[in-house]
């Protein structure tokens, strides 16, 4: 569980694939400040929008003089105003995700350092919380890439072990921020309380949203036999079970159901469902995976 | 079935303790190993399902429990030794006699006896106990060893297996003496061999395994050979046999041919039968015999003389045995003996054997007694080249390989001599039953003198006289030598040559002669080849001398059969019934043929005998002779198997256990 935690959240070559990459919303939501991406206000940017009837007040400096030449008219230039994005990564810190090699938690660090890092680049404003982590006051939004540092600190500075429940977590996430962009969630979904209200505040709050459903080796293909009593980490829920083929095939069935629930659940309401192993290379998942969704490109 | 509980009540107490103790720790939950997992979210669910599930789902969970409760009641049944009534040998040293005779192959019980005797031995071998030795033989008219004694059941089973039915008589003396040697010191298994001991001799219990149609064995002892014989066959089988088939010409009736069969039923009903002749293949004649139970009846067909030919008869009954519902008979081309006369001139002789009728039967040449000198004519004597050779006042060096007529002289072989000459001797009795004298009538006939012959062992005198006998007749290695004790021309003590007796001038001196060459040429009329029974040599000869011939059984299997020595040939392949055809040297056309018939009263009664009749006393019934009777019957246990099948099932377990063999 703790091999990982030494390694490196980016290793050079991941960054070079990075930094060529660009994230991408489906919805143009409106920045703060200046960035590289068009906004839906009109702005100083050198793209040309469109032209509107100069009223006075307006910036005479946006006046298309050619055009007053040939018509006599005063015709206000209009250009694409660019501005930053909003990009949140929210990532699950429950005692749950410490499992796996590499752990659930590692594999989602390291996820949220690599999405993070293209944010960066794209000088959009990067917003990585982990669930819970209100009391330790709300994590600060950076820009530009030589922010990276306070990214990885940041990152490093993640626990396991906030047992708050997923919906607690996201409501407390979407109370605190009302920016709009893209909000990535890394979670393995596994609460008992179930996913659903966590996921209607995120769809309440009308931003571009993915869920990516990380899952252990151990939990896709169970390495179990004999006679078992299956302690919950989070709530030392006991279950007893005798490792049988039947069982086993039961269990794969369940977990199909549950993760094909989740898929269904999140593409009726407009959200990206990924589901992935911690056993699949983050490279891969953000080089291939999330470039076939759109995410980035 | 039935138990005989091993344990005493306490045990049973404390056995029937250990299931409900091991249900007990199963439900006890046997400590379950904790293991920290991320969620119990999806197992819960996954659980929750299965409980929902049969009860049958939590039984699957629980494979080992059932695989160690099986353990136990294999163990517990085991203790319990169950058992029920079978059969059990005596003894533990086992001679298997199965009989292959022609009886065996009736089928009234089914397939055939034989079958039923071979599933018995099976039977036998399959009870003896892993130390037990046996061995198998199997007799007809001759034993055969099919395994010696060993312990390897396999083996046995295997060579009963391997047991040929045989169109054979019955003859146990041999099979007997070979289990006796085995089981007394002191014997042989081989008669006429020097004492080896075969085997350990030790007592042994022999099953002879028959119908009993066997014939007295008066001179056997059992010594410590226990006799047990099981019977096979049904108490009323149905049969009707030939027991006898010949052919003969008509004596009256010179070109008639006469066929006599004789019928036997053992079944227990009057039965008429259709009998049919063939001849060569096509049906010649057919008649109905009735044939009262247990009794024999004739049956006679009236045929044109035929000069070669193959005759069949043929029962037209479905019985329960077909070997002796057929019988064959052959007739060959008649062919005419070759007679050497060495005589120093006698015109009676020459004229009484140049005679037409003599000329048809016979080939005659004449010699001078100085021939007799020479190597050429010594070989060919020595080769078989004549049937028969008339001595006329001389006699060679060496006895021929054919038979002798001496005339005046006694035969230079061993056995024969003669005493002074006595004048005028008196006829006073013929043979008459004796071919060589038939029709013969010596009423009045005048003999200047005779030499009174005496014969070697076996020798019978045909005429006899007040001086003693005038003509002997005695046999010589499968030729026969007569001697005729008086001269038909000779030299009287002046010196003058004439006729020493009147005989010449009578009609009966050239009826003689023809008896003669008929009966010591071998002129047999065609009627030649005496049919013979199957297994038994048969003794063949050719026309002219050959290197060999070649037999083709009634199958179509040739043998080619090598000279002896005295231009005969030994066949003893004749175990197949029917016709076998002859061929000589290279010849393609059949020279001879001859007849196999199984002929058997013993073999064609099928009904099965109680008794076998050897001197055995049989000290639990007290009486002489081997009574039919089944095997001991003794307990069959089957806890043996029950711990194997534990064993298994605790193997199987232990699979499980390890790797995890999930249902």
């Amino acid at each position: 569980m703790t091999t990982t935690e030494s390694t490196p959240l980016l290793s050079p070559q991941l960054l070079a694939q990075l930094e060529r990459l660009e994230l991408v919303s489906r919805k143009i939501f409106r920045g703060r400040l200046k960035g590289e991406r068009r906004s839906k206000r009109k702005g100083q940017s050198v793209e040309f929008a469109d032209f509107r009837n100069y009223v006075p007040g307006d910036d005479i400096r946006f006046i298309d003089w050619n055009l007053y030449a040939r018509l006599d008219k005063l015709f206000l230039k209009l250009f694409l105003e660019e501005e930053d994005l909003h990009f949140y990564t929210l990532i699950d810190t429950s005692s749950s995700m410490d499992f796996g090699e590499p752990t659930k938690l590692q594999y989602a660090k390291q996820l949220a350092a690599a999405l993070g890092f293209i944010g960066l680049c794209r000088a959009d404003r990067v917003k990585i919380e982990a669930l819970g982590d209100s009391r330790r006051g709300a994590a600060p939004a950076i820009r530009g890439r030589a922010s990276m540092w306070r990214m990885l600190e940041q990152l490093n500075s993640i626990e396991p072990g906030n047992n708050i429940s997923l919906a607690d977590g996201v409501k407390d996430f979407c109370l605190r921020n009302t920016g709009q962009g893209i909000l990535v969630l890394i979670t393995d979904l596994m609460d008992k309380a179930g996913y659903e209200s966590a996921l209607r505040f995120l769809l309440a709050k009308n931003i571009d949203v993915y869920v990516i459903h990380v899952l252990s080796q151990a939990e896709i293909e169970p390495d179990v036999t004999g006679d078992l009593r299956l302690v919950d980490c989070e709530d030392a829920d006991v279950a007893e079970i005798t490792v049988s083929r039947p069982l086993l095939n039961r269990y794969k069935q369940t977990l199909a159901t549950f993760i094909g629930g989740a898929r269904e659940y999140c593409t009726r309401r407009g959200m990206s469902y990924l589901m992935t192993s911690t056993e699949t290379p983050v490279e891969q998942l953000v080089g291939s995976y999330l470039r076939q969704r759109g995410l980035v490109r | 079935m039935n138990f005989i509980p091993a344990l005493s009540a306490m045990q049973w107490v404390a056995i029937a303790s250990v299931p409900p103790a091991i249900i007990s720790l199963y439900f006890l939950k046997l400590k379950r190993q904790p293991v920290e997992v991320p969620s119990t979210y999806l197992w819960t669910r996954t659980i929750e399902d299965l409980h929902v599930n049969s009860i049958w789902q939590r039984l699957r969970q629980s494979l080992l429990l059932f695989l160690q409760l099986l353990i136990l009641l294999l163990a517990i049944l085991a203790c319990l030794r169950p058992g029920w009534r079978g059969t059990k040998l005596i003894g533990d040293r086992f001679i298997f006699m199965v009989d292959t005779s022609a009886s065996m192959s009736a089928t009234d019980v089914g397939p055939t006896r034989l079958d039923a005797a071979k599933k018995q031995a099976l039977a036998f071998i399959d009870q003896m106990e892993s130390s037990d030795v046996a061995m198998v033989i199997s007799f007809s008219d001759v034993p055969r060893i099919e395994q010696a004694f060993t312990n390897n059941r396999s083996s046995l089973r295997q060579a009963v297996n391997k047991i040929k039915q045989t169109n054979r008589r019955t003859n146990i003396s041999e099979a007997l003496r070979h289990a006796s040697g085995l089981a007394n010191p002191g014997r042989t298994s081989e008669a006429g061999t020097s004492d080896v001991q075969v085997a350990d001799a030790l007592p042994a219990t022999m099953y002879i395994i028959s119908d009993g149609g066997v014939p007295a064995v008066p001179d056997f002892s059992p010594g410590n050979l226990t006799a047990k014989y099981i019977k096979i066959g049904t108490a009323t089988p149905k049969n009707i046999g030939i027991v006898a088939f010949s052919t003969q010409r008509n004596s009256e009736k010179p070109g008639q041919l006469q066929a006599f069969a004789r019928l036997e039923n053992s079944g227990e009903e009057d039965i008429e039968v259709d009998v049919a002749l063939y001849l060569d293949g096509g049906l010649v004649d057919a008649s109905s015999v009735a044939v009262p139970t247990d009794g024999a009846e004739g049956v006679n067909f009236v045929l044109n003389d035929i000069e070669s030919a193959t005759l069949k008869l043929e029962v037209q009954y479905n019985d329960d045995m077909s070997l002796d519902n057929a019988a064959f008979a052959t007739i060959n081309t008649p062919r005419r003996a070759r007679v050497l006369v060495v005589t120093p001139g006698n015109d009676a002789l020459k004229f009484a054997i140049t005679t037409t009728a003599a000329s048809k039967v016979a080939d005659v040449s004449f010699a001078e007694p100085a021939t007799l000198e020479t190597k050429e004519h010594e070989t060919l004597a020595l080769s078989g080249a004549y049937d028969l050779i008339i001595y006329d006042r001389c006699v060679p060096k060496m006895m021929p390989e054919s038979n002798t007529l001496f005339i005046g002289r006694v035969p230079p072989a061993e056995g024969w001599s003669a005493e002074a000459a006595s004048p005028s001797p008196l006829v006073i009795d013929i043979d008459r039953l004796h071919p060589l004298m038939h029709l013969v009538e010596l009423g009045s006939i005048l003999i200047y003198e005779s030499l009174p012959i005496k014969g070697p062992e076996g020798a019978t005198s045909l005429i006899d006289a007040d001086s003693g006998s005038l003509l002997t007749i005695a046999p010589r290695q499968g030729f026969e030598d007569v001697a005729l004790a008086f001269e038909l021309v000779g030299t009287y003590p002046d010196g003058d040559v004439n006729a020493k007796t009147n005989w010449p001038r009578r009609k009966s001196f050239p009826v003689f002669v023809m008896n003669a060459l008929r009966y010591l040429g071998g002129a047999r009329a065609g009627l030649a080849v005496k049919g013979s029974q199957p297994g038994q040599p048969i003794k063949l000869h050719t026309e002219v001398p050959a290197e060999q011939i070649t037999v083709e059984s009634p199958t179509g299997v040739h043998t080619k059969v090598p000279r002896e020595s005295q231009n005969s040939f030994i066949f003893s392949h004749a175990d197949e019934l029917g016709v076998y055809v002859v061929r000589e040297g290279s010849e393609r056309e059949a020279g001879q043929h001859f007849a196999i018939n199984l002929f058997d009263s013993r073999e064609s009664d099928l009904v099965p005998r109680e008794v076998i009749d050897i001197p055995y006393f049989d000290e639990t019934t007290e009486q002489v002779g081997v009574h039919a009777s089944i095997a001991e019957p003794s307990r069959k246990e089957m806890w043996k198997w029950l711990l194997i099948g534990g064993l298994i099932v605790l193997i199987f377990e232990w699979y499980v256990y390890n790797r995890r063999v999930y249902l």
